[in-house]
């Protein structure tokens, strides 16, 4: 086989293993008494829901209200993440003080905190957003951390001798150098935010994809729930093809082509 | 004493724990010399040189530039290490910049001198790419452009062409040299590589083993472009392999 029909079946083989999957799912789904709904029926309860409300909304209101909490989250996340981070990787008194803390907070599950939180904020908006807060602040504060401490020494020393002061060693040359990994950092906690939201919303909420599942299990609508929760990995998808695509954008000295 | 003297080491002494790595090292360097450092591997050379730009404090002793204790932030120093250390976040011409930027220099002066430089080492056609697009011994020319474009007062280089091949090297020791005359910096220029001390430099500073002092300070006054298949490279070649031997 040649180079040019190698990469042919790269792009072959991703179709290949995508209508394996429907075929399993199919047949997994032809018993009388399954439980799995089929994929036509899965495609027919979203095509409904797109345009039917549920608890007064229809499926791209539902999906807006979770990506909202994951949003609106992801920005104090990333804020106080990279903030938290830095501080950590960068100053050693910062880290006598914070680390230890941290360290103690941060093997909590993010779930954990559901109850105390619905019972500090209520079931409003803040408690998912404080959840989706936890889940995705622990990852963005490690890597920005790692990035921090993994910039080559070489580097600084470059900046140090060429005059740079402690502000621009920091925001010149350790900021720049770190990006790659608090996009990393941001990518991880992507999916660690998603979970936590339809977790959240899962126990209370009354709007949002995790609000969907749990009516969907309530009224044994298995087919409203395997199409939420391919919604949710689409969704996913979406989000994480956009920050490789900003990745590009944000970093064109590391992942862009400049000729 | 008189004026001209830009760099005077004085006593200079570093110990690691116990490890006395430099022993009271003293010499003087003029303005607008250029000098290389020979002495055996792992004798201390790179450590003088941090000394010197203060990414280390010496045990005893003072490094004065222009009189007075040298420090980077005051004395425009500049620093070519091991290997390349251009910044992967800028690109060819903004690397170049850096430096000058961070002096505040005004920015048609940064403007001429980027396109000087970038014309003398080449890489016009570069000046748009990052590092990472690069081979090695170009970015080696960046970080070497980049310190020469500040028309530092000292310019200190730690073996910085000790990875590249021997047509490259022999290509950028010209380029070093082309613009040490045109800049009128002082370079220290450290190497295990005698034969590049003697094409380059106007003195040799010759180390002894660790812990390092001064064997000899070795006038090197060929006429230049140098010849180094000359009787008399070759002599000063052999005469200072001869001082460096330990064995």
């Amino acid at each position: 086989m040649d180079s040019k029909e190698v990469k042919k079946w790269y792009y072959v083989l991703p179709i290949i293993s995508i209508l394996m999957f429907i075929v399993l799912w199919i047949f997994l789904s032809i018993p009388a008494d399954s439980m799995i709904p089929s994929p036509k029926e899965t495609w027919l309860r979203f095509a409904d829901i797109c345009v039917h409300p549920i608890s007064q909304a229809i499926l791209i209101v539902h999906i807006w209200s979770s990506l909202r909490r994951v949003l609106i989250a992801f920005a104090f996340a990333i804020f106080l993440g990279v903030l938290l981070g830095v501080g950590l990787g960068w100053s050693k008194t910062f880290y006598s003080i914070f680390d230890p803390v941290f360290e103690l907070l941060r093997p909590i599950p993010p779930i954990a905190w559901i109850p105390l939180i619905i019972l500090w904020c209520g079931i409003g908006e803040l408690p998912k957003i404080i959840i989706v807060f936890i889940g995705s602040f622990v990852s963005i504060v490690l890597n920005t951390y790692a990035g921090i401490k993994d910039i080559d020494p070489l580097i600084i020393n470059a900046g140090k001798v060429l005059g740079a002061n402690k502000r621009q060693l920091l925001f010149e040359v350790a900021l720049p150098a770190t990006i790659p990994a608090i996009l990393a950092g941001i990518r991880t906690a992507l999916s660690s935010g998603w979970m936590c939201v339809v977790a959240a919303e899962m126990i209370a909420a009354r709007q949002g994809v995790g609000f969907l599942i749990v009516q969907g299990q309530q009224s044994g609508d298995t087919a409203l729930i395997v199409a939420c929760m391919l919604v949710i990995g689409v969704v996913s998808m979406l989000m994480s093809t956009f920050l490789s695509k900003m990745e590009g954008v944000l970093c064109p000295w590391k992942f862009g082509k400049t000729k | 004493m008189s004026d001209d003297v830009k760099v005077k080491v004085r006593g200079l002494t570093k110990k690691f724990g116990d490890l006395l790595v430099l022993d009271n090292i003293s010499f003087d360097i003029k303005k607008g010399d250029f000098v290389c450092i020979v002495g055996p591997t792992g004798c201390g050379k790179t450590t003088f040189l941090n000394l010197l730009v203060k990414l280390l404090e010496p045990t005893s002793g003072q490094i004065l530039i222009d009189n007075e204790p040298a420090d980077p932030k005051k004395h425009n120093i500049s620093f070519v290490f091991q290997e390349p250390s251009a910044f992967p976040w800028l690109t060819v011409e903004q690397n170049i910049q850096y430096g000058m930027k961070i002096k505040k220099l005004a920015p048609e002066v940064i403007k001429e001198r980027t396109e000087e430089i970038l014309t003398a080492l080449g890489l016009s056609d570069v000046r748009n790419s990052f590092p990472r697009e690069l081979s090695a011994s170009m970015e080696q020319r960046v970080v070497i452009g980049r310190s020469f474009a500040m028309h530092p007062d000292l310019l200190l280089m730690d073996e910085p062409y000790a990875q590249m091949d021997i047509k490259v090297r022999y290509y950028l020791e010209d380029q070093v040299i082309k613009l040490w005359q045109q800049t009128g910096s002082t370079v220290l220029f450290i190497t295990h590589n005698i034969e590049e001390a003697v094409y380059l430099s106007e003195k040799c500073l010759i180390l002894t083993n660790k812990p390092a002092t001064i064997r000899e300070e070795k006038k090197i006054d060929l006429p230049r472009p140098r010849d180094i298949a000359s009787e008399e490279f070759i002599e000063l070649r052999e005469y200072i392999t001869k001082q460096i031997k330990w064995w």
